[in-house]
Order: structure tokens, then C-alpha cells, then sequence
């Protein structure tokens, strides 16, 4: 919810004044402070038992200033007057020895505004009874899953960004989390790893009403025992929507962010507006969403965050770019350099998707190597299926694939009609052609 | 450096059952560099106190920021651990009895390494690498130099009578330097240089590493020029770099008591063959070949004196790393692999030091000993799974005909079944080294040193078809 700026805990306020003050005081030209109260609250399952209740408090305070564009940052966790003082009094000192970069800055004035979204107050025996149905639910539908570790939290944070400039935004956020993973056991045969990872702001919501979990259990119990193949081919991945959200990661980080159009290695740095992933593809980055609890409102770098396509029909609309990276290569702010992900349906119905691939894989989840700067990646297909003459035929284990990034999302067939939800994510399944699968 | 305030709180109040009390600072600086301009210039400090209360088996923990004389704020969070505890233990009535007390004891480790560096300093360290990388190699598409350092400070008092005051320095600088290959594709290679130490230690100047710009330089121009790995198994020697990750991510995850509760692959194997004889694998609490090793524990975060924890000997099957609390499960002794990150981090069952113990071989001759094959010089990231199939990213490698070293490889990926994989080492060479730059995730991440020969082994590549 969008208001007018008002700070509910006024010492968070206090600290960011403080700092601002200083920064005035030892000398600098501008600057700018992030500063936020959290209390995380977490009930954890591990080894077969709901073994701790855990309370973190802490209060963060991060720092920069510019003189003459250079540059000292420093962070700390204390709203202590001194703390602070000395903190500011260090940031000065790095400035002093720091190179200037004239793409250094910080946000323009704009309107001051508030965020708000959940409860403050976790509800702790609500929590409870959510793991504790969880497990039961789990127990009686999905009798083969052994959790490794079930995390409930609530995470309230109330938090300011500040600066010279007189930008003044806040955000307060009471959000659930649940976090978890766990396999599938038969004796001493057991599956992969596989896990899912959701936020919410109702904790009465049952876990196992999810389509999305039950599949992912579900899938999971199936991936026991495993088949393995020798050789090698060029195939279809049909890529499942937790483990797309893994290859849009990469996509950010190779091609749209800061550090490659900065290091000018983004193999798309001259692209926008041009045709560069298949015409099925339509992405982009949320900042408000009414089913994306997770999304944020505020940009790292002191801007209020905007709805932003960066892909759409397969053309390239934006990066991802921070103001000091868009200074750095010319480029413009983007208007969201976040990391909540939507992309949007297609017309292909799921089982219509599988059904036109020849031989390939239905991916699950990647376990893969960092890719180059060229967008090279390889690893392991895990939580994975064969798919033979449209058909979902066997688990796999022992699989890897490779392939290039830029080339994957040109090579997009098809995009389902179906998509899932995590509260951070809205993905659909994706039908990728000529893909390197190789087996033993 | 810490002051001890918890001394004055546990003789005012003590302690009401299993306490484990602790106060921490985590320091951090980096400094980062892309292309000559400086683009991270920060410090930080993360500090606080934190509790964790046990009642009939249910754990309760509390932290706050901040860390002072005050002794009503450290009364607080240990109040607030035992509330936790006691609500846990009201809904779960598990009724096990506290851990078996240990003997009390008092050590202090590392306190003399707290040297605090001025960023002043390192900025001059990278300005200089980064200045020598511009100028002897003008043609490349990018580089960046990026140092780090962690220093990470604990003390805890349990209500055993163990207190512990320890300080672990880290310090490293990154170098990537990406060229572009005769297609005009970017490609990378980076190094990383020093580990345990302040940075003063690590880093007196910046010209005893030019010879390592020069060599990672020379590489890069040859992976530039390099070929895509074929796919499918093949035999491949891992360097020790590589032995290492394998030693970490392939065998290490699967034999934390934790994850072998849940179904690891660990489980079923005890006592049992899981490597070629060669084989022997170990997790070094602080000391390893007469040095100290990358990241030493002496105490860990329940108090349990650290030592030594045999993994795999001679390719069977012996030991599982614990916490207290599956040790007293699993009928073993706890060697100290309880570890918390940062001051608001439960201590989880981590490694510390996993290393392959050398064999007898050279690596001329191993590198001799293959037909077709690949010599695997550097990782990167790596996971672990349930199954015992790991993988790893491997960046750098060299391709290996009739016993001799070809053409340099680009980025790919190994993986495989980790028993599988170590029943197929056939040679082991006579030199281990260490990596100490590594961060593992599990919940929380915390640092780890890996370390190992290198090892001939049969494993898949993901390579292109």
C-alpha cells in the first residue's frame, strides 16, 4: 500500500538524520544511507522433529558518501549516536583514498512516500500448526518425502532510504516465508534434492492446497528410482517454472545488469530494440503485484520501482540498470532493477507442450556450473524426466545438458498456458529446441 | 577486539540449564575495481550477542545487535532464547535429557592476528594490480580485481564451563580477466590469491603477484583459443584444486550426520567401500601437515574441543561429522563441527577443512598414463545431492592425447556419483594444496578450506555433442 511518508519507528528516522548530518558535517558533497529494524521470526524442522524457535532482532545502518565523486561506503548494526558517528567518520576516510568516478551520484529529489504490506506481529501459533500441518498432510498424501529442513519465518522489517538530495522512502513489510528441502525415500533408495520455497501473508493458508507443491512432492516421490542413458543427442528441454526462474538469474547477470554492461562483456550490449529471444518471449520485472507478495517497491539506489518489461515478443525493451550504472554506460535508469520475475503465459496448453517434443527432457531443476560471459552454461538435469515421443516416460539421474543462453531463449518453441506462483515468481513451463543432452 | 562483558553476566546471573551464550563481530572490507574504476568501496561490521537455550530437547534461540557492558540487554536475549525454548517444549513434550556435560576449559585462538588494514591500504593493493593489468595487457575485454577480507571474532561461554575466544582472519583478492575469442565471445578466466592471514600479511606489496597476472594472462589467451570438452564420461586427472571441491561437495555433504539422518547416500555406506584404496579423506579441525590449515576451529559453537574427523580411509567408509546432538544419536564422538556464520546464525554440522590425503604418484606421470583424456586445472562453484551426484563448474582445463597435454578447454561442467567416481581413482599424486577463499551454503554460508592431490578418475563432462 502506497501512502504519504510517516516512519512508525522514529529511532530508524533519528539514525538516518544523524547520518545525514554528519556527512554534512565532515565535509562531503552528497550522500545517502539506508537504515532498518528487522525482527525475524522462525519455527525450523530438521532430522524428523520441529526442533527450534529462533528470534533474530537487528538494526542496520548502511552509509555512503561523495566528495568530489569519490566514493567511501560502510555499513554497520547499530543506531548508537557514536556508532554511527564513526561509521560516517570511516566512510570519509575510504572516500579520502578513493579514486573520483563522475558516473558517482545519487537519487534526485522526488516525492517522499511510504510502503507498507503484511503484519508486524508474527503469529506464532498459527506457524505451527501450519508446519505441523504440513507434515501431517505430507504423511498421509506423500508417505515417500523426508524433509531434510522445514523453515516457517516471519521476516517484519521497517526500513528508510535517505539523502542529501532530501529523498525520503520507506517501506514496512510483514511477510510468512516457508522454506524447505527434502527428497523421497524407499529402504536406502533415495531421490535428488528438491525444494520450494514460497512467501505469503496469510499463515492459515494450508501448504498442501498448492497445485504447485503437490506436483514438485509429487514429482518428487516418482524420482526414486532412476534411469540413466549412454550417449549423447540434441533435444527439447521442457524447462519446469522453478527451474526457469534459475535461467532468467542467469540472464539478468549475464546480459542486463550492471556489471556486464558496465565490463561491456553482455553479448546484447547494442541490442535493445532488437529481436533477440524467440517472439513467444515476454518477460519483465514486478514491483507491485496483487498475487507477488515478495515484490518491493523501492530500488536499492533510492527510487521507487515501476512495473518494467524487459523482453517483450522477443525484443529487447530494457536493461537492467541502477542509476550508477546507467551513468557508467550512457544508458538510461531503468525504471526496476529487481528480481521479481514474470513471464508471461503462452497459448500452448502443458500436455500439448510435452506432447510435440520427439526425445528430451522434462527439467526440474539445474545444477549447473556459473555461465561465461558468453552465456556457455553446463550441469546436471536433476529432479528431471525423460520425454519420449510426447510422453513423460521415466526419471533420470546422471544427466547433463549444455547449451547458451541467448541461443536457449531463441530457441523457445513454446510457453505454456499454465504457470506457477512462489509470491517471488509467476513463471510458465518453456519448450527449448536443440539443446546438448548427454547421458553416461 | 571484543571485550568480555558475558564473564560479568554468567558470574551475576549463571545460567538456567543448557546455555550455549555467545558474542561475535564479523568484519568485513572490499574493494572492487571493473575496468579501472572503482565500484565498491565499503566497510562493515556486523556485531551482536546471541543465546541458545535447550528444554527437553526443543531449542530455543534469541539475537540482538549491538554488544556491551550493558547486562540487562544480554539478560534479555537470553530470556528471550529460553521463552523460545519453553514454548517449543510446552507444544512438543519431547523430554530428552541435556547433553553430557563436558570438562570446562578456557583457550584463546588467533587473538594475536587482529590487525585491523586501513582501506587506504587495500585500495593502494588493487589500484596497483589493476594498474599493471591495464598496462601490460591493453587488449583485454575487462578486468576487475576485487579483495576481501573477513575477520571473524567469537567468544562463548557455555554452561558447561567452556569458554572460548577465537579470531579467524580471511583476506583474498580476485582477479578476473575476460578476452575475446575469434568469434568475438567473451571469455573469462580468474584467479584467486591469498586466504588465512590480515591482508598486510597476505598482500606486503602488489608486485609479488605480477608472475601470477602473467601466467593467469597466458592461460586466458589459451583458453581463448580453446575447444569445447566432448561429452560423456571420460577420463579426466582433477588438479587439486578440483580434489578438493570433489573432497567438499561430492563426499563431505553426504557424511554430515544431519543430512545422513535425512537419507544421504552417506547412510548406507558406513564400514563400507566408497573409494579406490588410494583413497583417503579427512576433515581437519585446525592443523594439517604441521600447518596450520585455512580455516582453523579449535573450539566450535556448542564448546566441543575441536579435533580431526576421519572420513574415508583408505576408501572405507568411517566416520560422519556431528553437533552434539547427533553424536549422542549416532553413538559417535562430536569433533567440533558445529558452526555459526554470523552472531544471529544457530550453529549447524559444517566442515572446516576437507582434504583428499596425497598418494604417491607424480603428476607427469599421470598426466603421461592417459590416452584420451582432460587435465582439469580450476573450479568454480559446485553442489552436492542426496544421491551422492554432485557437479562442479570447471573453467579452466587442458585436453590430454596419448600422454600429453593439447589444447586448452572452455567453461564446462563435471558431475557424477561421488562413490562411483572415487572407486575409479586409479592414481593419486604426492602434493596436496589448499584453497581458502570457498563460502558454503546451508541455511547460512560460513567459510570452508578444501584442499587435496590431484586424482585420475573416470567422470562425465558436460561438454557439447
Amino acid at each position: 500500500m502506497k501512502k504519504d511518508f510517516a516512519i512508525k519507528n522514529q529511532a530508524i528516522l533519528e539514525a538516518a538524520e544523524l547520518v545525514l548530518e554528519e556527512i554534512k558535517a565532515v565535509g562531503a558533497d552528497e550522500g545517502e544511507t539506508w537504515v532498518s529494524h528487522n525482527v525475524l521470526t522462525e519455527l525450523y524442522y530438521e532430522l524428523g522433529k520441529i526442533s527450534m524457535v529462533r528470534t533474530v532482532f537487528s538494526d542496520k545502518v548502511s552509509i555512503k558518501l561523495l566528495k568530489d565523486k569519490r566514493k567511501g561506503t560502510v555499513s554497520l548494526n547499530s543506531f548508537n549516536p557514536a556508532d554511527i558517528k564513526q561509521a560516517v567518520a570511516e566512510a570519509w576516510q575510504a572516500a579520502q583514498s578513493a579514486a573520483a568516478d563522475e558516473a558517482e551520484g545519487i537519487a534526485e529529489l522526488q516525492e517522499n512516500l511510504s510502503f507498507s504490506s503484511g503484519e508486524e506481529k508474527p503469529d506464532l501459533e498459527q506457524m505451527y500448526k501450519q508446519l505441523t500441518g504440513l507434515l501431517e498432510d505430507t504423511k498421509k498424501d506423500f508417505p515417500k518425502i523426508s524433509f531434510d529442513t522445514i523453515g516457517v519465518e516471519h521476516d517484519y522489517s521497517e526500513r528508510l532510504y535517505a539523502n542529501s538530495n532530501g529523498v525520503r522512502l520507506s517501506e514496512e513489510v510483514g511477510l510468512y516465508q516457508l522454506t524447505n528441502m527434502f527428497m523421497a525415500k524407499d529402504g536406502d533408495l533415495t531421490s535428488s534434492f528438491n525444494y520450494f520455497a514460497t512467501v505469503y501473508e496469510d499463515p492459515s493458508e494450508r501448504v498442501t492446497e498448492s497445485e504447485r507443491v503437490r506436483r514438485i512432492l509429487d514429482d518428487t516421490e516418482r524420482q526414486i528410482v532412476t534411469d540413466q542413458f549412454e550417449g549423447s543427442f540434441v533435444g527439447d528441454l521442457v524447462i519446469m517454472p522453478g527451474c526457469l526462474e534459475n535461467f532468467l538469474w542467469y540472464i539478468g547477470d549475464i546480459y542486463l545488469q550492471d556489471s556486464a554492461l558496465i565490463s561491456g562483456t553482455s553479448p546484447w550490449k547494442d541490442k535493445l530494440g532488437e529481436q533477440i529471444a524467440s517472439p513467444l518471449v515476454n518477460f519483465s520485472l514486478a514491483a507491485e503485484h496483487p498475487n507477488l507478495p515478495g515484490a518491493s517497491q523501492l530500488s536499492g539506489d533510492g527510487y521507487v520501482a515501476e512495473n518494467m518489461p524487459l523482453i517483450e515478443g522477443g525484443v529487447l525493451k530494457n536493461f537492467s540498470l541502477s542509476r550508477y550504472g546507467a551513468a557508467r554506460t550512457g544508458l538510461q535508469r531503468s525504471a526496476n532493477s529487481g528480481g521479481t520475475f514474470v513471464f508471461d503465459s503462452g497459448e500452448t496448453p502443458l500436455e500439448e507442450l510435452i506432447g510435440g517434443v520427439e526425445k528430451g527432457i522434462l527439467l526440474g531443476r539445474f545444477s549447473g556450473g556459473e555461465p561465461s560471459p558468453a552465456g556457455d552454461l553446463s550441469g546436471v538435469a536433476k529432479n528431471s524426466f525423460l520425454i519420449e515421443n510426447g510422453k513423460v516416460t521415466k526419471p533420470l539421474s546422471e544427466v547433463m545438458i549444455a547449451g547458451n543462453l541467448a541461443d536457449m531463449l531463441r530457441d523457445i518453441a513454446a510457453v505454456s498456458q499454465e504457470r506457477e506462483n512462489s509470491g517471488y515468481w509467476l513463471l510458465p513451463w518453456v519448450r527449448v529446441k536443440n539443446v546438448t543432452i548427454s547421458g553416461k | 577486539m571484543l571485550q568480555d562483558h558475558l564473564h560479568d553476566f554468567v558470574k551475576k546471573y549463571g545460567f538456567t540449564g543448557y546455555t550455549e551464550l555467545r558474542a561475535q563481530q564479523n568484519r568485513n572490507r572490499a574493494v572492487s575495481m571493473l575496468n579501472g574504476s572503482l565500484v565498491s568501496n565499503s566497510s562493515g561490521v556486523s556485531k551482536g550477542i546471541s543465546a541458545r537455550v535447550v528444554r527437553g530437547g526443543a531449542y530455543g534461540f534469541a539475537s540482538a545487535t549491538g554488544y556491551g557492558e550493558d547486562l540487562d540487554a544480554i539478560s534479555q536475549v537470553v530470556n528471550a532464547a529460553s521463552q523460545n525454548a519453553a514454548f517449543l517444549d510446552d507444544h512438543v513434550r519431547r523430554g530428552e535429557p541435556d547433553f553430557s556435560p563436558v570438562q570446562p576449559f578456557t583457550r584463546k585462538d588467533g587473538l594475536e592476528h587482529d590487525i585491523e588494514v586501513e582501506q587506504s591500504y587495500l585500495l593502494g593493493i588493487v589500484d596497483e594490480l589493476d594498474s599493471y593489468i591495464a598496462e601490460r595487457f591493453p587488449r583485454l575485454l575487462s578486468r576487475r580485481v576485487f579483495a576481501r577480507v573477513l575477520d571473524m571474532e567469537k567468544l562463548l561461554y557455555t554452561s558447561d564451563g567452556v569458554v572460548s575466544h577465537s579470531f579467524v582472519p580471511r583476506s583474498n583478492v580476485y582477479i578476473f580477466m575476460t578476452a575475446q575469442d575469434k568469434d568475438g565471445q567473451p571469455v573469462e578466466l580468474y584467479k584467486v590469491l591469498g586466504g588465512y592471514g590480515s591482508f598486510m600479511d597476505n598482500f606486503k606489496t602488489a608486485e609479488e603477484y605480477f608472475d601470477k597476472l602473467e601466467k593467469q594472462h597466458e592461460l586466458l589467451m589459451q583458453k581463448a583459443e580453446g575447444i569445447y570438452a566432448k561429452p560423456g564420461i571420460q577420463t579426466v586427472i582433477l588438479d587439486s584444486d578440483l580434489a578438493g571441491i570433489l573432497a567438499h561437495e561430492a563426499v563431505g555433504h553426504t557424511v554430515e550426520a544431519d543430512f545422513v539422518q535425512t537419507g544421504s547416500v552417506g547412510g548406507p555406506m558406513f564400514g563400507k567401500r566408497v573409494a579406490s584404496e588410494k583413497v583417503s579423506l579427512v576433515d581437519i579441525a585446525h592443523t594439517a601437515f604441521g600447518e596450520l590449515a585455512p580455516v582453523p576451529v579449535f573450539v566450535d559453537d556448542e564448546g566441543t574441543p575441536a579435533q580431526d574427523q576421519m572420513l574415508i580411509e583408505n576408501g572405507i567408509l568411517t566416520g560422519y561429522m556431528h553437533n552434539k546432538e547427533s553424536a549422542r544419536k549416532f553413538g559417535h564422538e562430536a569433533h567440533g563441527n558445529a558452526r555459526a556464520y554470523d552472531f544471529s546464525d544457530e550453529p549447524l554440522i559444517r566442515m572446516r577443512n576437507t582434504c583428499i590425503l596425497p598418494g604417491t604418484d607424480k603428476l607427469e606421470d599421470m598426466i603421461a598414463s592417459v590416452e584420451d583424456g582432460y587435465l582439469m586445472t580450476d573450479m568454480n562453484n559446485g553442489q552436492a545431492d542426496s544421491t551422492g551426484e554432485f557437479m562442479f563448474g570447471v573453467p579452466l582445463g587442458f585436453e590430454i592425447k596419448n600422454g600429453k597435454l593439447g589444447r586448452a578447454i572452455k567453461d564446462t561442467t563435471v558431475s557424477g556419483v561421488a562413490f562411483e567416481i572415487l572407486k575409479s581413482a586409479d592414481m593419486v599424486s604426492d602434493t596436496v594444496t589448499w584453497t581458502n577463499s570457498g563460502m558454503c551454503g546451508k541455511k547460512q554460508m560460513i567459510p570452508v578450506g578444501m584442499g587435496g592431490p590431484a586424482i585420475k578418475v573416470k567422470i562425465n563432462v558436460g561438454g557439447r555433442a
